[in-house]
Order: C-alpha cells, then structure tokens, then sequence
C-alpha cells in the first residue's frame, strides 16, 4: 500500500513546473506520467511555445542530469552516442560516451537528422542501452527523451517513420499560452532566470521507485475491457487507416496507470484512460483519407465518444 | 449452360457429413418398415442402403441416372406384381420406401437432400398405418430428432453432429406445446374422407366368422390385446366372463360357420336379474362384432343384435372403439326360439363320424333325458383322460371321432365341436359359441385386459323348459381354465404366449405396468376422436364445443405460445455485472432529470457533472460513484484485506449502493 | 411507381446511410417461407389429409409436432438475425477497376451464437459468417469498382436460412461508410518525366551527397573501397578492419505537374497518367511533388504522401473532397 501512493514531492514537481511553464498543467502531467511509465516523449509544436523550457524544468526539478542535443542534417549516430577515440597513451581506445548518455535528454527538431541517426537514438530509447564497436553500454536510470519537432516545416527534414513513432509513449503538443497565462509570461521575470533558481524536489532514485511501484496500480476486468474495446474500435472503425497495435495497446494501460498513480488512486478509472488517450494515440492513429484533417484532440474526443463503457 | 442451371437447382453440394446424415435418416425411417413390408421389397431397400454407404464409404461415383431409371422401373414392376395395383395403403407404402431408397442414390445436391427429407417426414406416418403403439412412436421420435438435426446440418455446415442433434432436440420440445394444443383443439373429423382401399386393415389379428380344429389354439398363441373392460364396480367371478363372439351353427364336417340370423333394435328376451355396468374398450378388428358379457342388458349407441344374441356394430369396428354396457351374468334367455332355428341346430353332415353318431345314438337310447346325454358327455370328457393341450395332434377327415376316440388331445375348440356334433347326434339342438373367457385384471390401473390368448369355444344347448342354456365342455376338462385362465390349464412346457405366463410374478408386474401405460395411450392418445374431443372439452367448461370455438380458442393459445416463444427469442442473455445493473439504474434515474450517463463517461466523471448541475445531489452521487468504483475498478481490494471475505465485503458495498440509489429523491424542478 | 418506392422504402426502413452502429430491430427483420420452407408445408397438408383419412392418432401428433417445428423454426431463424449490431468498418482504398473490400462488424450481443448469415451486396456473391457469442465478427464484402472518388455500398442485404433452411430472416442495412477508389493507372504510360527536365517540368535534384557517417567492424561483404585504411595505419595494422559509412539516400525530386502533359488529354486520361506516375515513383523511392488545378502537394516522401497524393487524384473536381 505505501508504495502505490505516489511520492508527495511529485505534487511539489507538479506545482513548481506550473510556476514556470505557465497554464500547461495538462501538459506538465503528461510529460511526468509518461516518465513514470517509463516511456519517452515527443513534443510536436512550433518554436518559441516553451518546449525546452519544460524539459529543462522537469530535468532540475526532478534531480536528473540533461543534456540536450540539437539535431541537425549533418549530425551522424556516433555525434549522440559517442566514439571511440583511439588513446596513445594507453595504446587502446578509450570510449567518449555521447550527449545520450544522460537522465533526461532533449533531442530538439528530431525530424533533421538523417534516418540512420534517428534511429540510433530509438533504438537507444527503446533498449535504454546503446551497442557500438560490439560492447553494449547501458544508459542512466532513469532515462526519459523529450524529442521535439517542428511540424510546419517539411521540406529538408525527414519526418520520423510511423513506425518509429510508436517508440514514444505520448505524443503532446504545447500550444499557445491562454491570454492570461501569456500576460504573466510577458511581465514575469526571464524563465531561463527562474529555472536557475529552481531547487530539485526529488533524488533520481525516488523517480525509480516510483516507476516501479507502477505495476501495483490496479487495473480491473471491467478497466482491461474498456481499454481492449478502444484498441478493437480503431481497428475497425473507418475513420482509421490503420487501428492501435497490441503494443498502442499497453502503453494506453501504461500510461493510464502513470496518470492515476498522479492521482493518488491505486486503481486505473475509465477517466485516466480517456486523460491519457489523445496523448498516446494521436500519433499512432490516422484519419482515413489522409487529407481530412482532425486534430489529435479531435481524433481521441470522436474516439473517446464512440466507444461505450462496458 | 444448360448444365449450369441445373448445378444451380440441386442448391450447394452435399458435404461426406451431410451424406452420412441422409443415409442414417433413410435407414431410421425405414428400418420399422421392414416389419410388414414383403422381404424383396426390405431386402431391396436394405441392399440399396447398404449400397449406398458402400459408394460413401469407398468415395466412389453414385450410379448414373439411367441405372435408377431401370430400378424405378423394376421396383414398380415388383409393387405391381406383389399388390396388383398400385392404389391403396400398402402398395403406396411400398413404392414411398422405394422412392426413398432411390432418392439416395441421386441426391447431390441440398435441394435433393431436402426432398429425401421431407419424404422421410412422410414416410414416418406411413408408419402408424400399420401400428400405433408407444414404441413406434418412440421410434419415430428419434427418427424425427436425427431427421430435424439433418435438415439443420443442411442449413449450417460445418457445425458438429452434437450441436445439431441439440438444437433439433430443443426445437422439437419448444414445438412440444403447439403439437399439444393442436392436438387437443384442432377440429377433428371422423374418417375416411373417401373411400378406403380395400386392404385398409388387414393385418388385424382377432376371432374369425369359421371354427375349425386349430383356428383358435392359433389364436391362443398371440399375446395381442383383444379389448379391455373397466367394471364399474366390483368385477364378476373369473368363470362368469364369457365375451359372446360368433354364434356358428352350420357344421361341414370339418369348419363350422354362423347360420342364417337376423338382427334387431330390441332384445329378444327379457332382461332380468342383477346386472353388472362396465365399459369395454375395443380394439378394431374389422368386424361388426361387439363382445359382450353373456347376456347384454342393453344395446350400445349404433349397435344392434342378432337373433343369436350377439352384439353387432351398425359399420365395421376399424378404430378403437369404447362402448358401455350393462350385462346380466347367468341370465338364460328364454324359451321363445324360432323352429327354423332349432331346426338348423339339428344340422350335420352326412357320412362321417360314424363312431360319434353310434355312441350319441347309444346314450340317447339308454338315458331319454336330455340332460342327462349332457351329463354323460361331460362326465366321459372327464373320465376318458382327456387332455387340454394346445398343440393337438392334425386330425383327418373323420375329425370328431379321431378326436374322441383315438387322440383324446384337443383344444377348446375340439371340445366344443364334439360337444355340439354329439348332442345333434343326440337330437339335441346345439350350436358352437365363440368368444372370450377371463381376462386379466391390470392391479395398476383396475382395466382388465382380454388377449387374444384368451380366445374360447363354448356350446350351448336347447332345453325345452329352460331355453338356450351355455355349456362349457372346457371345463369339465381343465376347470382351471375357465378359474383362473389357459396358463393354469394347459400342461407345463406348452407354448404360452409369453406373457400370460403365471410364474414369473417380476415379469407380470411390469407387464401390468406397461399394458396400464399403453392402455392409457390408447384412451387418451389413440383413441382421441371427435367425440373424446368433445367430451373432454366440455368437461374443461367449453360449451357447445364446435368447430367455431375450438378454432378460437385453438388461434388464442397458440398466439399464447408463439408470445412466450417470440419472448425467448427477444431474450438477451447477458448477466451484467451487479453493480453495472445498480449504476444503469442510477442513470435511468437521472435521465428523469436529463442527467442519463454517456455510454462513455467515466464514473468520477459523471458524479462530478450530476453534481455541478444539481448540487442537492452532490453528496450522495459522489458517495454512489465511490461505492461503484471500488466495486468495479477496486475489486481486488476487499479480497486482498483480507479481515473479510470479499465477497461479503463486495456484497456489503453492492447493498448499500442499491440502497442509496433506491433512496435518492430527484425533484424534477430546482 | 414512387409510391411503391416511397411504400418499401417505409416498410424496409430505409433512410439513406445510418451511422453506426445498426441494430436490427425487430420491425426492421422480416421472416418468409423460403421453397423448401413452402414444400414442407405442402407435405404437411397432405400429410393431414391421411391422417384424417385413416383416422390415425398418431399422425395427427406427429403432423401437429412437425407444424410446431415449422413455427419454431420461423422463431429461430428470426431470432438468429434480430438485434444484431452492425457497425461499418473501414475499406482499403483501391484503384479503379480492382474490387473493393468493404468490412462490415457484427456484434453478437447475446450468450449464444448466430450462425450462417449471409450478406450481400447489391447482386453481389454472398458471404457467409458466423457470429459467436458476445464477440464480434468482420466480414469483408466485395464489390467491384469502375471510376475514381468515393463509392458508397449502398443497400446491404443480411439473411439468414438458420436453422431448418425452411424459413428467410432478411433485413436491409444500409451503414454509412464510402470506399476512396484511385483512378486506375494507365496501362502502357511513358516512363516518368525524369531526364527531359526542361520540357517535362520535372525537376531532378542531384544525387544525395555521399556524406562520411561513421565507421563499424568490416564485414566481407563490404566493399574494399570503403574500408577506412586510414585507421587501419593509425592502429598500426593490428586491430580489425573497419568500413566506412556514408549517409544521404540518393534522392530524386520529382514534380508531377497536370499542365505539363498533352493538351489533348482530357481530365480522366491525365488522372489516370499521373496515377501511374505516383505509382512508378513511389516504387523507386523518389521524392515527389503534385500539382493539379486548385491543388499542390509539395515533394516529400513516403507511404502517407503518396496517398495523399493518389486522394487528391481520386477526388479531383469532386465536392467536398
């Protein structure tokens, strides 16, 4: 029982980030449940709406280490994973780790790279450990990748493939601030200033813990039920070209654990999964006839209304 | 494209499964068949199947068409020479089983599938032509249950046999209550709407209108049921149950037939004396004859009787027949009797019996009383170690002195032939009476129950004073089969029909089981005509139940039926989680107040949204909504406390969610 | 005539597309004797008329037995096809000319299963399935294409013989759903405007540069030219091969223009050029762009551009696209 309570500083987390990302609770949420779920995040948005503020925020109030890479047409995989270098001192060759190798990554504007970089880092966010010249390193715990992407700009970019898309847990878009929210961006102080001010609420080991202590989240048949009717209406329902994977699937579950556990519920209720669902499916769902274009809230709202509670 | 149409009217192909079906349905329906049905016409619908299953068993081809063109040819050739036409019950029957067998041969497709079926339907009516009894319709039962289960098969392939038999097996008992109803109401008419062909109902077994030496020790052998009788009250002595049959009066040498006699409305005597009530149940034997207890007190409906004072059926008694009777055991008569009659009680032919005549000459001679010839004739039965047998060695042409004089075996009917030959040899008036003797009391259901086995002669004799007076020379042989009936009376080792046989007590109790049961199945089931339909149906207060009422009240039960049967079809068989049925309910509650719950919304969130409209109602929503959750998301938790059992703790929280929501007063207006 | 089209459109329920699900009702299922069902009913009456004849008991309750059976069997094959859900699924696009596939789901709602429902489409070949209990299942109907856009199914009939084949359930649905059909690729087009870059308005950038990546363990299979000899020096000869990697597909920009074909081509015979222009160079890889009156795609890449490309083409000129 002790351990499905979730840690009282995250609120603190929570509360603090809120001060600086402002009117973004939501998103601020979402961005924890998913490291609590032990998934990685992308954030789809135009610049300058505060993606690097919010995973620089997260990053110093969570006590974890971050780095951040930008992304760019020329960068190669050894650029983020690290190389060897061949030391003449020692005669042998010493590994200089990469940028990744850090608790909390952002990888900004992840649609410049090249492919073949891409999918070093998925593949390093999926297996949280990264192979090179045979010898397999593992990452930091926890590891959390924040990725960002411009969506306006296509052209000399390489949109990550759907499948790849499947590697994040939730896909979330910042938006603009509402009126108020932009008002007291405009007359507060400078947010890189105040993140400096910010003091971590929490030791990385507690964010372990709390990831592990996700699986004590219960979910009941009638919860499990529900989440396999979304599943099973994607995969049916014409408004989808393709429907929620098995594995689409578990991370909703995953995901609506994570939430609930922010809830202090040790129990999944049909509203985490609605709460997390435009989060975890948008990107896995496409519109049939790719023209027609509903927004991802749109899309799990349509979702959300078509399928009964059972 | 001409052979594309037909593929496309044989309907979808026919599976190996379905093949194995049909040919199980057609050896079903008609393996009962082969009980009546000459042998070429079983051996040939055997072989067919049997080859049949051959071609199925092997995957070969089926025969071509012009091969079972020839065998229609030569089965109908074959009906035609058994029957000589092919009007009628049995040559019909005959050319169906063949229709049958044939229509196998060629079935491929579903569409011949189906007619095979159907005739397998018809064919199993065909069966109670012959017989109704309760094993053949339990046979027909199963027959119909693999036939219905074939005909589903054909609908749905793919589906195992189990499932099949099944659902036919449920759909024949939902069926049940309609075949009731009509059974009961459906307006019935008395038969024949046209004339019947003329071996309608041979097969009967029974008395005939001839006597000769054997005829009725053949009969003793059958253990059929000859009729039954209920007594009204206590039932008479076993040695007064003397069922008069025919009176046979011409003798001519060797058979003895009924005289010339006349028939009447009124009875030609005076009834006297004590009589008995009782209701006889007759099964049909295509005669005129109604047996009745010596001497019938009154004429049934229909009846009339003869001047030999048999009771006579105005029509033939081709059904069941019930009839109900007062009779006055012992009564003589009268003295009153036409000298045309006694005349013709005097006949014998000439030449033969030499030896008879000289002795009956001799008695007549020496004793000049009439009864005391009869005494002496009884009294030399008795003293001449005579022998009740049923297996009486063949006599020749001089039968009766054979008989008295050299074999000395006989069975009733030699008895009461030498009896009568010997007292016209006398100068006696005497005449042959056959009929029934005894019967069987059923301690089960109180009916007894007379057998053919039970088949006697008797004679009776003409004494001036005193009129046609019965004797039974039976019973100066064997008393005890006039007591206590023939398997007291014949020797041990002979060949009692099987069930009347006395020593085996076990057997005869489950035969008075049984006979109790097919008893009631022929009063109620078979014996259900139109006027037993109107009996029961006024009993049951219809008045005047004509045909108008019974079809209303026919149309009004089964518009009963097919509601309750529409209802189980409408029926969704979904047991919903308890606390899922409490919380529909909260929210039909709610829809009074246009707060019904989305289909998708989530319990918090809907306890949250009831609340911020209707704040009255904040409390116990949020309450309801917590009590729900944990039984329907939280479950896990009151089984893993522990201190309570969970489900005691789930039926606590159900309890009071129920509560709760029962008690929850919503006011339309705020 | 309207009047018998405005009658069995009321008596069918028909009324236009029903968005999902459908729940056959039990106004919207009808029940008749099918042939077998009337040839039953035939031997029945015969079957009577000996009963009466003969005076056979018995046969009476066998041919009252066998109507029960007949009335059961009406209940049955009702009651297989009432209250079903039906709820459209979705239909692959296809090009003009191939079959479409539309998916229809049926939910069983009920404790037991339903058992051969056939479904059709239009005059189309029927398609048999079975629903088991409390589960749904898809069935795909065919139905063949002829021009680009969107085609709808139209009327779908469900019946059903189960289980004595003596009885048709039937019911008409008619789920609002639409299949997106391609115009069908011209047969024997000219290859894609690739070189003539001037007079075909195709634009062909340069190859991908060859950019130097990163360097891995040497398999035998690469090629000797790109095995990094510099390193094996600086190892001093000892220590593993290694190969060089080089970044950058080799891609083409590709604009498929409307304007740039024969002036005497007509609208169809242009969309079905460039469907199988799409389609050439989807299937090499290339990066490209679409421009047709009213409309610009530009270039990009990959299975969603194309089909978004192939939209496009289908419902040119058409409303609501």
């Amino acid at each position: 029982m002790a351990n499905s309570t979730p840690h009282p500083a995250i609120h603190q987390v929570i509360h603090q980030a809120g001060r600086v990302v402002l009117g973004k609770e939501r998103q601020i949420r979402l961005a924890l449940a998913c490291l609590l779920a032990r998934g990685h995040l992308l954030i789809e948005d135009l610049p300058g709406v505060g993606k690097t503020i919010l995973a620089h925020v997260l990053a110093r109030l969570l006590g974890l280490n971050f780095h951040r890479i930008q992304f760019t047409s020329d960068m190669l995989p050894a650029d983020i994973i690290g190389v060897s270098i061949f030391d003449r001192g020692t005669g042998a060759f010493q590994f200089h780790p990469g940028p990744i190798f850090a608790q909390m990554v952002l990888v900004d504007e992840v649609n410049r790279a090249t492919p073949k970089t891409q999918s070093a880092l998925l593949e390093a966010m999926e297996e949280h450990q990264v192979t090179t010249e045979g010898e397999t390193r593992p990452l930091p715990e926890p590891f959390f990748v924040i990725a960002t992407q411009n969506p306006s700009h296509q052209i000399g970019t390489f949109p990550l493939p759907e499948s790849q898309l499947d590697r994040f847990l939730m896909r979330i878009e910042l938006g603009y601030p509402d009126h108020a929210a932009e008002r007291e961006l405009l007359a507060g102080s400078d947010r890189r200033d105040m993140i400096a001010t910010l003091t971590p609420c929490m030791e990385p080991g507690d964010m372990v813990e709390l990831q592990s202590s996700l699986a004590q989240v219960h979910a009941s048949d009638a919860l499990i039920a529900y989440v396999q009717a979304l599943a099973e209406h994607t995969r049916r329902a014409p408004e989808y070209e393709t429907g929620l994977s098995p594995r689409a699937a578990l991370a909703l579950l995953r995901a609506a654990r994570a939430w609930a556990l922010l809830d202090e519920r040790d129990m999944v209720l049909p509203e985490d999964v609605q709460a997390v669902l435009p989060a975890v499916a948008s990107h896995r769902l496409h519109p049939a006839g790719g023209a027609s274009g509903a927004s991802a809230q749109e899309m799990a709202a349509a979702l959300i209304g078509a399928v009964p509670l059972p | 494209m001409a052979k594309k149409a037909r593929k496309k009217d044989e309907g979808a192909p026919l599976t190996r499964s379905h093949e194995l079906w049909l040919i199980a349905c057609a050896a079903l329906t008609l393996a009962p068949h082969a009980v009546h049905a000459p042998l070429w016409l079983s051996l040939a619908t055997g072989g067919m199947l049997a080859w049949r299953g051959l071609i199925w068993w092997r995957r070969r081809q089926l025969p071509p068409r012009w091969l079972l063109a020839l065998l229609v040819l030569a089965g109908s050739v074959a009906v035609l020479a058994t029957y000589r036409h092919f009007f009628g019950k049995d040559p019909g029957v005959a050319l169906l089983i063949l229709f049958l067998a044939l229509k196998l041969m060629e079935s491929r497709g579903v569409r011949d599938a189906l007619a095979a079926l159907f005739l397998c339907y018809f064919l199993l009516l065909t069966h109670f032509l012959y017989t109704q009894s309760i094993e053949v319709a339990g046979v027909t039962i199963a027959a119909l249950v693999v036939i219905t289960a074939t005909l589903a098969g054909l609908a749905h392939a793919g589906r195992p046999a189990s499932a099949n038999l099944r659902l036919s097996s449920l759909m024949l008992v939902q069926a049940l209550p309609f075949m009731l109803v009509l059974f009961l109401l459906f307006p019935r008419v008395q038969g024949p709407l046209w004339g019947l062909p003329m071996d309608a109902y041979s097969g009967l077994t029974g008395l005939s209108d001839t006597m000769s030496p054997g005829s009725i020790s053949e009969l003793s052998l059958s253990g059929a049921i000859a009729f039954r009788v209920k007594f009204e009250g206590k039932p008479p002595p076993h040695n007064m149950l003397y069922w008069r049959g025919p009176v046979l009066r011409h003798f001519d040498g060797r058979n003895w037939r009924p005289g010339r006699q006349t028939v009447s409305t009124e009875l030609p005597y005076a009834a006297k004396g004590p009589d008995i009530a009782y209701a006889v149940t007759l099964e049909p034997h295509n005669k005129a004859w109604l047996f009745a207890l010596e001497m019938p007190a009154l004429l049934p409906p229909d009846a009339v009787i003869s001047s030999d004072y048999q009771l006579l059926s105005r029509t033939l008694v081709r059904a069941r027949l019930r009839y109900e009777l007062r009779s006055h055991p012992g009564l003589v008569p009268g003295t009153e009797e036409s000298t045309e009659t006694l005349k013709a009680s005097l006949q014998l032919p000439a030449g033969i019996n030499p030896r008879a005549r000289a002795l009956a000459a001799e008695w007549r001679r020496q004793l000049g009383d009439d009864e005391a010839v009869i005494r002496q004739m009884l009294g030399h039965f008795r003293r001449e170690f005579f022998v009740y047998t049923l297996t009486p060695p063949p006599l020749g042409k001089n039968g009766i002195d054979e008989f008295l004089f050299e074999t000395r075996r006989g069975f009733c009917e030699h008895y009461a032939a030498a009896f009568v030959f010997m007292m016209r040899a006398a100068g006696i008036p005497a005449r042959v009476v056959t009929g029934y003797q005894g019967g069987e009391q059923n301690p089960v259901d109180g009916y007894f129950i007379v057998r053919q086995s039970d088949a006697h002669a008797w004679a009776e004799v003409w004494l001036a004073n005193k009129g046609w007076v019965r004797i039974d020379p039976t019973a100066a042989i064997a008393p005890s089969r006039i007591e206590a009936g023939l398997a007291a009376a014949v020797p041990e080792g002979e060949p009692v029909p099987f069930l009347v046989r006395s020593d085996l007590s076990w057997l005869r109790e489950l035969r008075f089981r049984w006979e109790a049961m097919n008893n009631s199945w022929n009063q109620w089931v078979l014996g259900y005509n139109p006027q037993r339909q109107r009996e029961l149906l006024s009993r049951l207060g219809m008045r005047e139940p004509d045909w108008q009422s019974m079809t209303a009240a026919l149309a009004v039960l089964s518009g009963l039926l097919m509601l309750a049967l529409t209802a189980w079809a409408l029926r969704r068989r979904i047991r919903l989680d308890p606390a899922l049925r409490a919380w529909n309910r909260l929210s039909c509650k709610m829809a009074g107040i246009g707060l019904a719950r989305y289909a998708w919304e989530g319990p918090a969130d809907y306890a949250r949204r009831v609340a911020e409209a209707r704040p009255e109602l904040a409390m116990e929503m949020e309450r309801v909504a917590a009590l729900y959750i944990s039984l329907r998301y939280d479950r896990r938790k009151s089984r893993r406390d522990g201190l309570m059992d969970g489900k005691n703790e789930d039926g606590k929280l159900l309890q009071e969610m129920n509560q709760m929501i029962a008690g929850l007063k919503i006011h339309a207006a705020r | 005539m309207d009047a018998a089209l405005a009658f069995k459109r009321w008596l069918f329920r028909l009324r236009g597309p029903e968005t999902a699900p459908i729940v056959l009702t039990q106004r919207r299922v009808f029940v008749l004797p099918t042939r077998p069902g009337l040839l039953y009913a035939a031997s029945l009456g015969v079957m009577l008329l000996g009963a009466i004849n003969y005076n056979l008991s018995l046969g009476y309750a066998l041919i009252f037995l066998l109507t029960g059976l007949g009335i059961v069997a009406i209940l049955h094959t009702f009651r297989n096809l009432v209250q079903m859900e039906i709820s459209p699924g979705r239909a692959e696009p296809v090009f003009a000319g191939e079959t479409a596939h539309f998916r229809l789901t049926l939910f069983n709602r009920r404790s037991d299963g339903r058992y051969a429902l056939a479904l059709r489409l239009g005059e189309n070949r029927m398609v048999t399935t079975d629903v088991p209990e409390r589960a749904p299942a898809t069935v795909q109907l065919p139905l063949a294409t002829a021009c680009r856009g969107w085609l709808r199914p139209g009327r779908i009939t469900l019946e059903t013989r189960y289980p004595l084949g003596l009885v048709r359930a039937w019911s008409y649905v008619e789920p609002d759903m639409r299949c997106l059909v391609y115009p069908a690729p011209e047969p024997n087009a000219p290859p894609l405007p690739l070189a003539g870059a001037g007079e075909s308005g195709g634009l062909r950038s340069g190859r991908g540069t060859e950019d130097f990546s990163g360097l891995r363990g040497h398999q035998p299979a690469d090629p000797p030219r790109h095995i990094a000899w510099k390193a094996v020096v600086r190892q001093g000869g000892i220590g593993p091969l290694l190969t060089k990697q080089f970044a950058g597909a080799s891609a083409a920009l590709l604009w498929l223009d409307w304007n740039d074909l024969p002036p005497t081509f007509g609208t169809e015979a242009r969309l079905s050029r460039l469907t199988r222009w799409l389609i050439d160079a989807q299937s090499e890889g290339l990066v490209f762009g679409l421009r047709i009156p009213g409309k610009d795609i530009p270039p990009a890449q990959g299975e969603r551009h194309f089909q978004s490309c192939l939209e496009v083409l289908a419902l040119h000129g058409e409303e609501g696209a």
